[in-house]
């Protein structure tokens, strides 16, 4: 029932060869405008690895090879020296320890006083309740830098400055937005029946929170526990204006950034490819492992 | 307080501007912090010195305790732990030390000195959150330190504390650490080509030509976090030529200040070095990047403070690399002879005036200020404290010795330290770009020169922003 | 049990609204009161109305970052969307018609991951990875190249000096702007994909039947539908224009300024004022100033591409 749609050019033949797939009137299109397509979309994903891919190459490298050789050459030497530097001499290994406890720390404070804000928010009428809902959402509008010095006197004035605990709460506070948002959405959706069953077995209101509605929520508190985590792991903004005094506190962002700034720093190209390798590879692990468990493009994977 | 990837310089470098702060002038020639030195010391001057004691001139009581602050930083506490309170006990073994390390100094001891309760005796004001030194001296809270000044040195009673230090010391603050500016190269790598210091700038243009002939690239700054190292060598440069004074006229803002012929000469000349003898890629390097190369021997010549020996000692560089310092060359009708150097004083003390011990806290400052004191510091710290030769007859790094030595070449000529880049943000911004600019955009002394006689004269102009001089070299 | 539910209301929310009030709506606040006063950041704030405002259309810094914005703002959604939608295109209906179905290219699964992948990565990582990426190389100076000016010089570009990328004030802004594209086209790829793939296929089977060709197909279904999309894509793009500190910050020479000054943003000259310099009235003046610009520009960017959504 198809058609060519278009003119079919005879002018050149299509970049890939006609496909292995058997079936019923199924018909490829081969004009210029396919191949150049296709030629732009292997471009694009080149655009995107190629820099990836030398920066973890470069981490192997030596110097004299980083300098001599082209970026996308494999190294002659396999070393992992660089690697050593990175993660002790330049404390990428403490930065990616302090990011896991801050995050770890915040992100379950969100998803904790977020959640229990949004249910609230959306299950029971009481005077107030779209007020402070506004008041919640409205954080999603305003960039942070606009509180960003008003925030540091607070947070100096509080003998929370350089301190791990300083800094977990005011990511929770930046955090609860955009989760108290999305989770009142979601907890709106929940049916009724079944808190109202527990309570009338005389379950109070914090038991049925805990119990009966949070684990109905799972999916919503998973999806937006990461999206949480991946907010705050790529952090850069907070840390700096709240962390810097204290290099052994600083966030694998803020290191990374300053790696060459600090005491020890690595200043030779394979350490600092290696200390961006460090900071990206985990995160392109996890992607993809994700990617594969929920399928982020589902449905359009063919 | 800078909060941009900064190099360690800069962490100096932000303390040296509160050294400047200090400087504040609230009218014509009145200083702030003097004024209320006058006022808290009529007040408040429970210390009375007595110099013939030369061993307890301030008449500390024996068994009086002591409560010592040290900013937790670059230079760590063991400096005060194993060096300056062990020698502090000695003299007053009955005395019993509290020490506290600290990196948010302000957050921790502000609410002590606001409340009068538990104030410490000596105090390392130091770090991105230190206490305003302004605020303090308002209050009283900080001794005169005239009397430190005048107090008999530990090492020679004859000699006052004032003439044994490197530069002079201000009314309220013990600024502790030397800083000596200057040209750094491989010690090792010119005695391997026979090549030596050059004394003049026709010394050094040929000695560039060898180097290049060599396949080393001459001289290099980095452009990205730290063209200010370059700017300082061009007026480093001015104020030789052109004596202090040119310098003291920048800082202040004065019309015209930067085409003064000194800089603009000085601009010129270095300008040509970087077209000539340097590379474009260096301008999109982080200091440290530069410095790498440096050690392994790509590059010849780098403006540096002292600081640099130990900022790069976990860095390899090439075998038997040895860091050393040399003066800037002579460009011809110097006022300042060839040997001068560009020495100033940071991480500031203070001794508390409402303190239990103040007595003890100057005579802990005396003692920090002693041979042995400069001793301690440098072994733990790493770094030169201000009194002069105190690390003569030790055993000392090649980049340190040789600063030593450079010091005592250049004898009493001192060039002086620039402060507008603590004071005027802009004008420091404007100055790196501009410098690079000149040095690697291939641009000119004639344009350097007016867009920041043009940039300060915007800064002057702007009755918002404070400012502040230093007083005229005579 | 109303006594219980109240006290369960109030301990509830307790902990969330005092958290979010101490640190991020009385701080807002704040910003919005000292915008109006001289503050050095550390003593108490004077009040100087409206001089702050005033001053800041005097001020070079802040025209020149503004000038910058207006560049971005243009550029950037522009090239994204139109990066992102063509490839959206090929993606999901570029490719063979499959028993009577659309299709997208061959492993455009495989690409939409990769293409999504920067999005992931935290801003300032970017900017240390392009820093190398844009390295100006020399190989007797010892600098290695950057990966761009190596492809570059592989393939003749570029004569013996290397492209200086972050060095070259000429060159310098689009360089970030590229940067900010490579991170967001993948966003806006997916975001395209899924509504496109809520399109009714039978709207395309109608008009392929018709004899419309693929380029019809996609400017005259596909795009018109996709309308409230490309509207929510373009004003957050736009606000990211008037962002860009972190990676300018890391990237760029002189602190974030650019060569010549030619990479200056808004929030980095607001961090200068208020971090760097005892001015931090002026620079929450400053943000307030660039919080209407952004506001300005999303409400009139929504006033202009509004039109009745389409039911189908």
């Amino acid at each position: 029932m198809t058609t060519q749609p278009d003119t079919i050019r005879t002018a050149k033949p299509a970049a890939r060869p006609a496909g292995a797939q058997p079936g019923r009137g199924r018909r490829r299109e081969r004009n210029p405008f396919m191949a150049l397509s296709h030629i732009a979309l292997l471009l694009w994903a080149l655009l995107v690895a190629v820099p990836l891919l030398s920066t973890f190459l470069g981490a192997f490298k030596s110097s004299d090879q980083i300098l001599n050789g082209k970026p996308w050459e494999l190294p002659h030497h396999w070393s992992f020296s660089a690697y050593g530097r990175a993660w002790s001499t330049a404390h990428v290994g403490r930065y990616l320890f302090n990011t896991i406890i801050i995050v770890g720390f915040s992100t379950f404070g969100t998803m904790l006083l977020g959640s229990m804000a949004a249910y609230v928010l959306a299950r029971y009428t009481f005077r107030g309740n779209r007020f402070i809902y506004l008041m919640f959402v409205s954080g999603m509008t305003f960039p942070v830098f606009l509180a960003l010095v008003p925030l540091f006197s607070m947070v100096k004035n509080m003998g929370m400055l350089f301190t791990y605990q300083g800094i977990i709460l005011v990511y929770i506070a930046y955090s609860l937005p955009f989760t108290v948002f999305f989770m009142a959405a979601f907890f709106k959706t929940l049916p009724s029946s079944v808190a109202e069953a527990a309570m009338i077995d005389g379950a109070g209101h914090a038991k049925v929170f805990f119990r009966v509605m949070l684990p109905m929520a799972k999916s919503g508190l998973v999806s937006i526990t990461i999206f949480n985590i991946i907010g705050q792991w790529n952090q850069y903004l907070l840390p700096v204006v709240l962390l810097s005094g204290d290099p052994n506190k600083w966030v694998l962002t803020q290191g990374i950034a300053q790696i060459n700034t600090n005491a020890g720093g690595v200043a030779d190209w394979s350490g600092l490819y290696a200390a961006l390798s460090l900071a990206i590879i985990p995160v392109i692990v996890v992607y993809v492992i994700f990617q594969r468990q929920s399928g982020l493009t589902a449905g359009a994977v063919k | 307080m800078s909060q941009s990837p900064a190099p360690k310089g800069l962490d100096r470098r932000t303390l040296l501007q509160r050294v400047g702060l200090t400087a504040l002038v609230a009218g014509p020639g009145v200083s702030l912090l003097s004024a209320c030195a006058t006022s808290s010391s009529k007040k408040k001057d429970n210390v009375k010195a007595n110099n013939s004691d030369a061993k307890n001139p301030f008449g500390v009581k024996a068994t009086a305790p002591l409560d010592v602050v040290i900013f937790m930083g670059g230079y760590k506490d063991d400096y005060a732990t194993k060096g300056h309170e062990p020698i502090y006990k000695k003299a007053f073994p009955g005395a019993a030390i509290k020490h506290e390390a600290i990196t948010a100094i302000g957050t921790t001891l502000q609410p002590r000195f606001n409340s009068g309760t538990n104030i410490p005796d000596v105090v390392d004001n130091s770090g991105t959150a230190q206490m305003d030194w302004t605020a303090l001296a308002s209050a009283g809270q900080l001794q005169d330190l005239t009397k430190l000044w005048d107090a008999p040195s530990v090492d020679d009673p004859s000699k006052k504390v004032r003439d044994t230090g490197m530069v002079a010391g201000k009314p309220m603050q013990m600024n502790y650490v030397a800083t000596t500016f200057g040209l750094w190269y491989n010690k090792k790598l010119f005695a391997d080509n026979g090549w030596t210091a050059p004394k003049t700038w026709d010394e050094f243009t040929a000695l560039c030509d060898k180097i290049k002939a060599k396949g080393i690239v001459p001289f290099a700054y980095a452009g990205k976090n730290a063209a200010y190292y370059m700017y300082y060598g061009i007026i480093q440069s001015a104020n030789k030529l052109g004596g202090n004074q040119v310098g003291v006229d920048v800082d202040n803002l004065a019309d015209g200040a930067w085409s003064n012929p000194a800089v603009k000469t000085a601009a010129q000349k270095w300008g040509e070095i970087c077209q000539k003898y340097s590379d474009k890629a260096y301008l999109g390097l982080i200091h440290t990047q530069v410095q790498t190369l440096h050690k392994q021997n790509k590059i010849a010549f780098y403006p540096s403070g002292d600081w640099l020996e130990n900022e790069m000692k976990d860095v390899k560089g090439a075998d038997g690399f040895e860091y050393a310092i040399c003066p800037y060359p002579d460009m011809g009708g110097d006022k300042l002879p060839y040997p001068a150097l560009r020495v100033s004083a940071g991480e500031p003390f203070f001794a508390s005036a409402k303190s239990p011990n103040p007595a003890g806290a100057l005579e802990y400052l005396r003692q920090m200020l002693s041979k042995a004191g400069a001793q301690a510091f440098f072994q733990q710290a790493g770094s030169m404290a201000v009194v002069k030769g105190a690390l003569e007859g030790l055993q000392l790094t090649p980049g340190t010795q040789s600063v030593v030595d450079a010091q005592k070449a250049a004898g009493s000529s001192v060039i002086t330290w620039l402060n507008f880049d603590g004071w005027y943000k802009d004008l420091d911004m404007e100055a790196r770009n501009q410098t690079n600019k000149l040095c690697y955009g291939g641009g000119n002394a004639d344009s350097f020169c007016s867009a920041l006689d043009k940039e300060a004269a915007k800064i002057k102009a702007d009755s918002s922003i404070t400012k502040q001089t230093r007083p005229a070299i005579s | 049990m109303r006594q219980g539910k109240n006290r369960f209301i109030i301990g509830f929310l307790a902990a969330p609204v005092t958290l979010y009030i101490l640190f991020v709506i009385w701080p807002y606040i704040q910003t919005f009161q000292v915008a109006f006063s001289r503050w050095d950041g550390q003593s108490a704030p004077e009040y100087n109305g409206l001089d702050n405002f005033k001053n800041l259309f005097s001020d070079s810094k802040f025209t020149g970052a503004v000038e910058h914005h207006v560049v971005m703002l243009i550029a950037l959604p522009l090239v994204t969307l139109t990066i992102a939608l063509f490839f959206s295109f090929m993606l999901n209906l570029g490719g063979s018609i499959q028993g009577g179905r659309l299709r997208g290219v061959r492993f455009s699964g495989i690409y939409k991951v990769i293409f999504f992948l920067p999005q992931v990565l935290a801003v300032a990582i970017i900017g240390v990875l392009f820093s190398t990426v844009y390295q100006q190389g020399s190989k007797s100076a010892g600098v290695p190249s950057g990966v761009l000016n190596a492809v570059l010089q592989a393939v003749g570009i570029g004569g013996k000096d290397q492209i200086g990328f972050l060095t070259d004030s000429n060159l310098a802004l689009w360089s970030v702007i590229g940067v900010m594209v490579w991170q967001a086209v993948g966003f806006y790829v997916v975001l395209f994909s899924a509504a496109m793939t809520s399109i009714p296929k039978d709207l395309f089977e109608a008009a392929a039947l018709d004899g419309a060709s693929r380029a019809t197909l996609f400017f005259k279904i596909t795009l018109p539908l996709l309308r409230d999309t490309l509207q929510v894509g373009w004003i957050y793009l736009g606000i990211a224009a008037f962002d860009g500190f972190a990676l300018v910050q890391v990237m760029s020479i002189n602190g974030g300024e650019g060569p010549d000054n030619s990479t200056s943003v808004l929030p980095l000259e607001i961090w200068n004022n208020a971090f760097n310099q005892p001015k931090a009235g002026y620079a929450a003046a400053m943000g307030v100033a660039l919080f209407f610009m952004t506001i300005t520009f999303a409400a009139i960017s929504m006033r202009v591409t509004r039109r009745e959504s389409i039911e189908f």
